[in-house]
Parts: structure tokens; sequence; C-alpha cells
């Protein structure tokens, strides 16, 4: 028992951790106002480069998770100029970015498909992952998961303690407001999507090359939506979003334990529980949290000036 | 005036001789320029589209030949769009219902599925006279369709849940469902493989005596007539475009509006349903667990560029059955894969909704000006 609770318990951040990075990302594109219901394809767009430069570029974990960066940048750069600076439709935008994502990376990644890689390493700690029990699951990750807790506290430092992140908070809350103090509502936005497109990137990066370890089609399979529902879940705060990822890598490390135990659980019934908790999740929100909204002020809504000239 | 005031500083003086953009925000705009304006964003579309086909292998001259000559001139090829178009103009309806209402119903795949899965109990287990069957088999895939939204759409009306990821969610649920029973109780015992046994003769659309088309286009086009009835002349069709274009003022007018909504997204499902029975009794002949795959984009992005406009989902809906039945013969003879059906429709939507900006905004350079 003790050994199938440290296994799970081992596994759950790097089941954890894609989730976290989507779920920041996202959080900071929320924040400034603009829903990006397009981490699913961004995601994608990361797990590809990932899996494709580390493959070409000397199997180095660092290279993957540059390009799964850059990419999810890039695919965010097409967004945020759609929905940015041309004011489209913020829901059926993010929802076509999901499927470019899907069909860009179908179309070009066939050469590496199905290919079986070595990722990210776990670390060996010396005496520290030789604890019984805790050195397993705490200090014997990849450096990835050592990274995200300064990933996750960087967040949550930017938003709620500088200047940038004031504005950026003001710019979702109350974008008339923002500019009529000075701030750049467009900026301030275009470059919330490309850093939240970034950090989706990165999550789809480690998700190929740390928990899969291989590129197959549509891979991400659901993980980019259930970032947003964290999202809400986590009431736009980066602090929360780590519980949320943990409790959802928690689960979905449970399912090839439970697998691997031998357990008599009907095998698709159990990949399920993931999409049932997080509808549960939301569910759960709604009851709880219909009186006050946590909701940035003007999200989903394009910003005009509507100036006289 | 005092002095001080007079001089602006350094950086406002720069951003003065630049100028900047304006927007205006249009009141109207004719419909000759309105279609003008979506027909450049169509064709920027289109454009890359056939720079990517291109970069894929394709020669142009094949591009023209595949996509226009052999799909829409040829009658084999004019045949499969009309058969590809069927499910489609479903799903393109179910969209446009929902997103009438302000409903964004992402789940499309998932309603699809539960309406093939209806289909599938009545023809694998026989249920009724032959004769019947076919009509047993659309009314309870229309139900399955309707129950599988059912929840989402009560849960945004009471609770306010987010049916975008509600409905998304449940495409995975519904998916995940049709693998347990086509790799358990109902695979298929002749070639053992992961599909449901095949439907009689009975529980297939018969066709019309044209090539292949088959009854399930003349269900399409009813579907048409009666949402356009509903939607265009109906008193309920008036609730819909009340309660989609203001809600609270819906209400304070007396209209019902949660049942409005209810109803309407209750049908969005129902016609979901029905396109995985159109898929399932005349195309597939059973449950698979790819039938269902790209549909719930598609319909999304007909009715987005339809406008949710009944008439105009047919027309669109008929290109796209065009784009789907090239895609078809392409993946043969280029063996390129499916995923470039989602991506030359990803970008067409994407030029489409970033035209709209010419549409909505009248943008002016203002020299001199500051920031």
């Amino acid at each position: 028992m003790i050994e199938f609770l440290a296994n799970w318990l081992a596994f759950t951040p790097v089941f954890a951790v894609p989730l976290l990075l989507a779920t920041l990302g996202l959080i900071v594109n929320e924040r400034a106002g603009v829903i990006n219901l397009g981490a699913e394809g961004m995601m994608l767009c990361g797990a590809l480069a990932g899996v494709a430069c580390y493959i070409e570029f000397g199997e180095s974990t660092a290279v993957g998770m540059t390009a799964a960066g850059i990419a999810g940048l890039l695919v965010a750069f097409l967004f945020a100029f759609v929905v940015v600076v041309l004011r489209a439709d913020q829901v059926v935008t993010g929802i076509t970015i999901v499927f470019f994502g899907a069909g860009l990376t179908g179309l070009i990644g066939l050469r590496w498909n199905d290919t079986a890689i070595a990722g990210f390493r776990k670390l060996d700690l010396g005496l520290l992952s030789g604890i019984p029990f805790f050195g397993k699951v705490v200090f014997a990750q990849d450096a990835m998961v050592y990274l995200t807790v300064p990933i996750a506290f960087g967040v949550w430092y930017f938003l709620f303690r500088t200047r940038a992140g004031l504005n950026l908070r003001a710019v979702g809350e109350n974008p008339q407001a923002a500019d009529a103090a000075g701030i750049a509502v467009d900026a301030y936005r275009f470059w919330a999507v490309a850093a939240g497109g970034a950090l989706c990137g990165l999550a789809g990066g480690y998700l190929a090359l740390a928990a899969a370890k291989i590129w197959v089609n549509e891979m991400t399979h659901g993980r980019g939506w259930i970032a947003i529902a964290l999202v809400i879940f986590a009431r736009w705060m980066p602090g929360r979003a780590v519980f949320g990822a943990l409790l959802f890598g928690g689960i979905e490390a449970l399912i090839p334990r439970i697998f691997a135990a031998g357990w008599p659980v009907p095998q698709y019934f159990l990949q399920m529980t993931p999409f049932l908790v997080t509808l549960g999740v939301l569910v759960w929100v709604g009851v709880a949290g219909k009186r006050r909204s946590a909701a940035p002020g003007a999200l989903g809504l394009p910003y005009v000036r509507e100036d006289r000239w | 005036m005092p002095d001080h005031a007079a001089a602006p500083p350094a950086g406002a003086y720069r951003a003065r001789r630049l100028g900047r953009l304006n927007l205006e925000v249009r009141q109207s705009i004719g419909r000759v320029k309105h279609a003008a304006f979506i027909a450049f964003g169509l064709g920027i579309g289109l454009a890359i589209s056939v720079a990517i086909l291109m970069a894929a292998g394709v020669e142009a001259a094949n591009i023209f030949e595949e996509f226009v000559v052999l799909t829409f001139f040829d009658r084999l090829g004019l045949s499969s769009v009309l058969i590809e178009c069927s499910p489609l103009i479903l799903v393109g309806l179910s969209a446009a219902v929902a997103f009438r209402v302000n409903f964004w119903n992402i789940g499309i795949e998932g309603q699809f599925f539960w309406g093939a899965i209806g289909a599938t109990v009545i023809a694998i287990f026989d249920v009724g006279p032959p004769a019947t069957r076919i009509g047993l088999m659309l009314i309870l895939a229309m139900v399955g369709g309707f129950l599988w939204i059912a929840p989402p759409a009560i849960l945004k009306i009471r609770l306010g849940v987010n049916e975008v990821i509600s409905t998304l969610l449940l495409n995975y649920v519904a998916y995940l469902f049709v693998l347990n029973q086509i790799y358990g109780a109902w695979q298929d015992t002749r070639d053992r493989f992961p599909h449901s046994e095949a439907f009689d003769a009975a529980e297939r659309l018969p066709l019309l005596g044209w090539e292949k088309v088959h009854l399930g286009l003349v269900i399409s086009l009813a579907a048409v007539a009666l949402v356009w009835w509903l939607m265009q002349r109906s008193r309920f069709g008036v609730y819909m475009r009340f309660v989609g274009a203001n809600p609270h003022m819906a209400l304070a007018a007396g209209i019902p509006v949660a049942m409005t909504i209810f109803l309407a997204v209750g049908l969005s499902g129902a016609l979901s349903g029905a396109a995985g029975f159109v898929m399932g009794a005349a195309q597939e002949h059973r449950l698979t667990g790819t039938m269902a795959a790209g549909y719930g984009f598609s319909g999304i992005m007909i009715a987005f560029l339809a406008r949710n406009n009944p008439v105009a989902v047919l027309v669109v809906a008929f290109m796209i059955g065009g784009l789907y039945a090239a895609g078809q013969s392409v993946k043969v003879f280029y063996s390129l894969p499916q995923a470039l059906v989602s991506l030359i429709q990803a970008i067409v939507v994407m030029c489409v909704a970033a035209s709209d900006f010419l549409v909505r905004y009248r943008v002016h350079w203002l020299r001199g000006a500051a920031r």
C-alpha cells in the first residue's frame, strides 16, 4: 500500500506540471481580459515543436522546451493579432485556434509520429533522493518540476506585486478606466496573450517530453480544456491554481497506477474521471460562488476607445 | 495661458508628430461593402489554403481540378458532395440554433455520438418491426442528442456554469463511452474490429436513385425548412432573437427566457443527434469511434460563416461538403492526413473572423494626434 502511494504521489507532478503551466498562462490571459479557448491548440503546437526539436537537435530537453515555448508564442501572436488588434470574437477565434493547432500538427507532425523518446530524466539528488518515501515523491523529480515552482511564484509576483501586473489586471477589469489612466490597453492585452501562449506551449512540450515521451496526434486529449476549467476553479489566483493542478494531476496519475495494479475497473470509464471531475468542480463553483464572481470584469470583451478625432 | 501648459513633454511631442490609428464603430454598412469585406477575408483564407496545399505537395494546376472541377462539376464528385453535406447541414443548423440564443454549443460531437448510439441501439437489438425501424432510429437519435445537451443547458441556466467548457468536456465522455461499447459489449463478432456490427438493410437510409445519394439529404433539407420557419417566421423565433440580443430586457418584457434557451438548446442537441443518425444509417452503417471526428468544429464554422441563418447554413454546408469530398480524394492520391481539412477550415474561419474588423470599424489615421 505504501509503495502504491509512493508511486502514485511520485507520478503526480509529471501530470500536474503541464496543467499548472497552462493554467498559469491562461490566468495571465484572462486577467488581461482575453479569454483564450485555444489553449489546447497552443499546447499541441508546443508538444510537436518540443518533440521534433528534441529529436533533431541532439536530444536536449532544454532545446525541446525552448522550442515548445516559442511554438506556443507564435500561435499566440496569431491569436493576439486576431482578437486584440482586429478585435474579433474571442470565443470563435479561440475554438478555431484549437483546430488550427490540431490540423497544423497533424499535417507536419507525420515525420515524428510515434517515435518514442527518452525525454526528461528524473534527477538524482543523492542523499535526499534516498530518503524513503519522501525522497521518491519530492526529491526525485525532473528539472522542469522544480523549475515550475519559481514560474508559478513569478506569475503571482508579477500579477500582484508589480506595477505592470496591476496595470494588466486593471486592463482586464475595466479597460475604459485603464485607458483613461494612460495604460496602453492593447499592448498589455497583446503581451498577456503572448505570455500565456508561451506558457501553454511549455505545458504541451512538457507533456510530450516528460509525461508521454512520444508525439502522437491530438495527444493533449482535452488537457487544455481542463486547464481552462481550472482557471475558474482557481478563481484566477495562481496559488489556487497550484492546488487545482496537483489535484487533477493526482487524478490523472492515479489512472495508470490502477491499471498497473490490475484492479478490475472498466478502462474507458476510468479515463472519463478527469472530465467528469472537472465538470463536478464547475458545478461546485457554480453552486458555491454564485453570489460573487471572481472573473475579471471585462473578460471576453474587445475594447474600442471610441474617441473623437 | 501660463507658459508651462503650452510646452508639452518631449514624449508627447514625438507622439504628436507620428499620429495614431483611430477606430470608429460603424453604425451601419452597405450590403455591397459588407459582402466585399467578407469576400476579401474569404479570398485571403482560400489563398493561404492553396499555398498550404502546394507546400504539402499538391501541384497548383491540380488544386483547381481536384477542389472545383472534379468536386462540383462531375457527376460522381457532386454526388459525394451531396452525401457529405447531409450531416454537415444538420450540425450547422444545430450550432446556429444554439448560437442564436447565445449558447455556445461546443459539444456537437458528443451529441452526434449519442445520436449514433441511439440509432445503434435500435439497429443492433432489432427493436420494432423492420418497416418502422428507420423512424425509430431517427427518434431515438434525436432523444440521445437532446439528453446529452440537457445537463449543460440546465447547469448554464440554473447555476451559470460555462457551457463552452461543460459541453466540450462531455465530448470526451461520450467518445470514451463509445470506445467502451465498441471494444466491449457491442464489438463486431464477425471481424473483431472495434466497431459495432453492421446495420441490416432495413436499418439503412434508402438511396434516392441518383448515384449513392440517400434519404439523409431529404431529412437535412426538411430540417432546414423547419428551422427556417422556427427561427424566421414563428413566435418562438422572435423569442430566440430577443433572448440572444438581450436576456435581461427579454425577461423584463415577459418572455420566458429560461424556457426559450432550454428549448433552443435542446433542439440543437436533437439536430446533432440526427446528424449522428444520418452518419450511422447512411454512411458508416454501424457505430464507429471515428464517425464524429471533425463534425463539431465544422458545425460551429458553418453556423459562424452563415451568421446563424438557416438558409445560409445550407449554402455553406454545401461548400464544406465539397471540401470534405475533395479532402477524401486528396487524402488518397497525395497521402495527406485528414488534419488538412481541419487546418483549411480553421484558416478560412480565422480570416473571415478577422475581416469582421473591416465590417465593424472604420479605420482612421490621425496625423499629428497625441497617443
